[in-house]
């Protein structure tokens, strides 16, 4: 990956932190804000992933699993606790 | 990127247990988030965002901790190219950004102390400062390994037999700013 790629998605994370911050101040509801909080969140992690970690690039199968699994465990984990918050 | 010895998997060792130990990594900070998220939802009060924290302070620290991770993986990058001089510079330039972090975070921790706010003052500032503390904890292994990195580019064959630690150490390095990036918007946003 040339030099400038890496500025790019340096901009790019730049500009969803800004996005990110600036909609936890809009006047909207506050489960639209930890959505679309949470969903900035993902797209930074995603930049992260595939272009500063690689993963774009990987081309063995072994190092996908490993990476994306524990995100899988860590949706259902999550989802477990808020079912398990809305059941109390 | 050549590494010191071949596997049958074709994942040079060093880098197929970084990965393992990320994806464990990522289970604990799940632990931890799993506890934030009961714990404030079972709190009788929660400060609004910006009440307690600074959200500037933080967001510059977020720009930061971002910009370490493109001097990492441009580091990453100078080991491709074999080129010892770049590679020296941007992993100087990661160390020092990840240290900035840790300053500006100290800072902050200095502010709250100063306001009586302590571990054990209240369940928000346990959450602040166990979340917020065990991260820090994770950018500090990270400038060491990457200090401890930085000595050995002065070993000859560096870029022939450990040049593939750089990228090692930067997955843990991107590792430990994804989990900032959930961090900041569940501490300091909502």
């Amino acid at each position: 990956m040339s030099y400038g790629k890496y500025l790019l998605v340096w901009v790019w994370l730049i500009a969803l932190l800004a996005a990110g911050t600036f909609v936890s101040s809009l006047p909207i509801s506050k489960t639209a804000i930890v959505l679309l909080i949470l969903a900035v969140s993902m797209v930074k992690t995603g930049l992260v992933g595939l272009f500063y970690m690689h993963l774009k690039f990987e081309r063995l199968v072994p190092i996908w699993v490993v990476a994306l699994s524990p995100f899988l465990l860590v949706g259902l984990a999550v989802l477990l606790v808020l079912f398990g918050l809305a059941l109390a | 990127m050549e590494t010191s010895e071949a596997t049958s998997t074709g994942i040079p060792s060093a880098k197929l247990g970084m990965w393992l130990f990320l994806a464990s990594e990522v289970m604990f900070f799940t632990g931890l988030l799993g506890a934030y998220i009961v714990l404030r939802a079972g709190a009788a009060h929660w400060p609004h965002p910006g009440e307690e924290l600074n959200i500037t302070t933080a967001a510059i620290n977020t720009f930061i901790l971002l910009t370490s991770s493109m001097t990492m993986a441009l580091a990453v990058g100078a080991v491709h190219i074999k080129d010892l001089g770049k590679l020296r510079f941007f992993l100087l330039l990661t160390i020092v950004l990840g240290t900035a972090f840790l300053c500006v975070k100290g800072y902050e921790y200095s502010l709250k102390f100063a306001h009586g706010h302590l571990p054990g003052t209240g369940i928000f500032w346990d959450c602040y400062f166990t979340l917020t503390g065990i991260h820090g904890l994770h950018v500090l292994l990270g400038i060491f390994a990457n200090i401890w990195l930085l000595a050995l580019t002065f070993r000859k064959d560096f870029l022939k037999v450990l040049g593939h630690r750089i990228e090692v150490s930067g997955l843990y390095w991107h590792f430990v700013d994804v989990v900032w990036i959930f961090l900041f918007p569940l501490v300091y946003l909502l």
